[in-house]
């Protein structure tokens, strides 16, 4: 199948992260199939072997992110794809990446959960998942798309953020997203970010984030001796894990290098800027509260593209500006902790929740009402 | 003695002496498996030496190349991934019996089933050394660990037979106590395409030996010299490993020798393969 | 070539003494910087290798010995 040509497309949402991954270079995929995330394992299947990367169907979920994470260090990049039961197994591996500072992809096409819940149904109950999901202090960088054209887009952002920073980079899809068809444009060129190696020419394009909080990459076989291990390290590659100062400066340093380019990392989408009334949600929430912001002035939306690190400078801002503030989520109240922690830092105490159980997205008829009931 | 590759430059003496016991088995298989690789002739700068969790998976670090010292059970899918991105990479797996018989026991099976071009070495002291000597999928019937205060209850794997029934294309064991063929064997996984396995039963004075009356790293020998058997002169079949015991007894010698296509060839005799 | 015991690898484990079929090695008492008791190549007349040069016959303490303690080194 030839690469989709640059222009105007209908896809499904999850073929379009798939053109997306492969547009970005993805060269190495391991995946298991689970619904609703298996479209993008077997278009991948015939499509990566024909672009002259590796296909595999791994024996489960954790074989999968450790496949990944090797071939990574073999220089190459890599994704998996997923759905909440292979993401909790993927944790380990997840905490793993984080901590060697690997650059790969996990696509978590979320469903109803708990457990083996609803397969073929939406939900947004994994997103702290995403960020808190294995044991330790870490840091990762979580996308939710809420299109087809994001779902492009956003992967092949995840893949520059992966590289650019080192880190493990989730796109938190869900069933709604993946299985709707929908328009796209395949953008005529996009600027890819490659990782940065040790004692290599930058190739013209310098980060503008400081070198020392992301360590050059050692590819294996290039001759450089590497050292990875997930047990703590120094910044030789010894481990010392009974080094206070060592850990301490570790983990802080694996922590800050996301938190301090929040700037750089943080993507989102604000309409009606001025309006007292707001909506702060991401991905298939969004669909409803963005028609609604459209059709009225005084209600604006906040759209998180970036859910981690959480796009905190936006929220504070809004939250001095607006009257009251509707959070839109499919969960018990996830993100919305964090929003609220964040407004009553800043003296806004009217953090509204609207929880959206079942599995179907939130409809425009439902959030009308609660949103005549705030003020603003 | 010169060597085509010094000790100085196969190994990270800074590192050196390692932190393995007295008598610990592991040393002897730094040795052996340092001879095998300079007489094979590879190129350090070439190999990839990975491990997972436990005294065995250390060794890697205390090589001078490329290492990962990755997840608790999952050496084999992390080198799967190295190998096949960039397949001029030689990949070796060092892991111990609880590492690659417990919870990597499906990465193992389907290792062999893969049959991608990894030597595996497997360094097999019955029981979980790192942690203090609990039992483990292949401490004998009837001995003690911390975990089987009484006997284990429970058999072992056959780690060996196990790798030869999922298809690995080379299969060996030997003892700490055959330094010889351990080096041969070594030598011919390191040049085998596809899934080569080498098991050492090896000894661990500090976890194994010392509850199961063998303290001294040179009971254990002894001990293991008695118990092994070439597997040509295996006379009954029923006494081997499974049984092993104070009457049982463990075959040794090379197991399975073939050439079933591996992973990396067939993808590579499709669109497949990644250009590195 | 005659073996040489490393004291700084050494761990006093006398593997070496066990494997060797020339009985070459012997305990000693002397203990080393690192806290074990070293042994002594009480006998190297007795090995393979005495006088000898090139291709080693017999390396079974060298490749026995878990802490890479012991190295060849040319007689005077």
């Amino acid at each position: 199948m030839p690469d989709p040509k640059p222009g105007i497309e209908f896809m499904q949402g999850n073929d379009a992260c798939t053109e997306g991954a492969l547009a970005a270079g993805l060269k190495f995929f391991a995946g298991y199939p689970i619904t609703p995330s298996t479209e993008i394992t077997e278009r991948l299947a015939f499509r990566l072997p024909e672009k002259g990367g590796v296909f595999l169907q791994m024996e489960d979920e954790l074989a999968c992110i450790s496949a990944i994470v090797g071939a990574s260090w073999a220089g190459v990049k890599a994704m998996t794809t997923t759905s909440g039961p292979g993401f909790s197994l993927m944790q380990e591996g997840i905490g793993y990446a984080a901590m060697t500072e690997t650059p790969v992809v996990i696509v978590n096409v979320m469903r109803g959960g708990p457990s083996t819940g609803q397969p073929t149904m939406a939900t947004q109950a994994d997103v702290m998942q995403a960020k808190w999901g294995s044991h330790g202090d870490y840091q990762i960088i979580a996308l939710a798309p809420f299109s087809v054209q994001e779902s492009y887009d956003l992967t092949v952002e995840a893949f520059n953020l992966a590289e650019k920073y080192r880190v493990p980079t989730m796109l938190l899809s869900d069933a709604e997203i993946a299985h709707m068809r929908g328009r796209i444009e395949i953008p005529k060129r996009i600027d890819l970010v490659e990782r940065k190696e040790l004692c290599s020419d930058r190739r013209g394009r310098a980060y503008d984030i400081p070198d020392e909080l992301v360590p050059p990459f050692t590819t294996f076989g290039h001759g450089h001796r590497a050292f990875v291990t997930g047990m703590t390290h120094n910044p030789q590659g010894n481990i010392a894990p009974e080094d206070e100062k060592v850990q301490e400066e570790l983990v802080l340093r694996l922590n800050e290098k996301i938190l301090k380019n929040q700037k750089d990392i943080s993507r989102y989408e604000i309409t009606n800027p001025d309006a007292k009334k707001f909506v702060i949600s991401y991905g298939t929430s969004a669909l409803a509260a963005k028609e609604i912001a459209v059709e009225n002035k005084e209600i604006g939306l906040l759209r998180l593209k970036t859910i981690w690190p959480l796009p905190e400078e936006q929220i504070l801002d809004i939250a001095q500006r607006a009257r009251s503030i509707l959070v839109v989520e499919m969960n018990m109240g996830q993100l919305v902790r964090e929003i609220q922690r964040l407004a009553c830092s800043v003296g806004c105490r009217s953090v509204r929740f609207m929880s959206k159980l079942g599995g179907e997205a939130p409809r425009k008829r439902e959030i009308l009402p609660v949103l005549s009931r705030m003020e603003g | 003695m010169r060597l085509a590759v010094q000790f100085e430059d196969f190994f990270r003496v800074e590192r050196l002496p390692h932190v393995f016991c007295p008598g610990c088995g592991i040393g002897v298989v730094m040795n052996c498996f340092f001879r095998a690789f300079v007489n094979s002739g590879l190129n350090l700068k070439d190999t990839v030496f990975t491990g997972g969790i436990g005294c065995s998976s250390r060794i890697p670090m205390y090589i001078n190349g490329d290492m990962l010292h990755t997840t608790h059970g999952r050496a084999i899918p992390f080198a799967t991934g190295l190998k096949l991105a960039n397949p001029k990479l030689k990949v070796v797996i060092f892991a111990g019996d609880g590492d690659i018989g417990a919870i990597g026991g499906n990465h193992l099976i389907n290792g062999c089933r893969r049959n991608v071009d990894l030597t595996v070495i497997c360094i097999n002291n019955n029981t979980y050394g790192m942690t203090g000597g609990q039992m483990s999928t292949t401490t004998p019937h009837g001995y003690l660990s911390t975990t089987s205060p009484d006997g284990n209850l429970e058999y072992p794997f056959d780690l060996s037979k196990l790798a030869a029934a999922a298809g690995a294309n080379y299969v060996a064991r030997w003892t700490v106590r055959h330094v010889h063929e351990l080096v041969k064997s070594m030598e011919k996984a390191l040049g085998k395409k596809g899934f080569a396995f080498v098991e050492v039963v090896s000894t661990c004075p500090t976890g194994f030996g010392r509850r199961n009356k063998m303290g001294d790293p040179v009971q254990q020998l002894e001990w293991l010299k008695s118990v092994s058997v070439r597997k040509e002169k295996m006379q009954d079949e029923e006494m081997d490993q499974l049984d092993l015991n104070m009457q049982g007894l463990i075959s040794v010698g090379e197991f399975v020798d073939r050439d079933r296509p591996s992973l990396s060839d067939l993808l590579s005799g499709t669109k497949a393969g990644v250009r590195p | 070539m005659k073996p040489v015991i490393n004291p700084k690898y050494c761990k006093g484990c006398n593997i070496c003494l066990y494997v060797c079929p020339k009985g070459c090695y012997s305990k000693s008492n002397d203990l080393s910087e690192l806290g074990y008791y070293v042994p002594r190549v009480s006998s190297p007349e007795k090995c393979f290798n005495h006088g000898r040069t090139g291709k080693m016959l017999c390396e079974l303490c060298a490749l026995s010995c878990p802490d890479q303690a012991i190295i060849w080194i040319k007689e005077e």
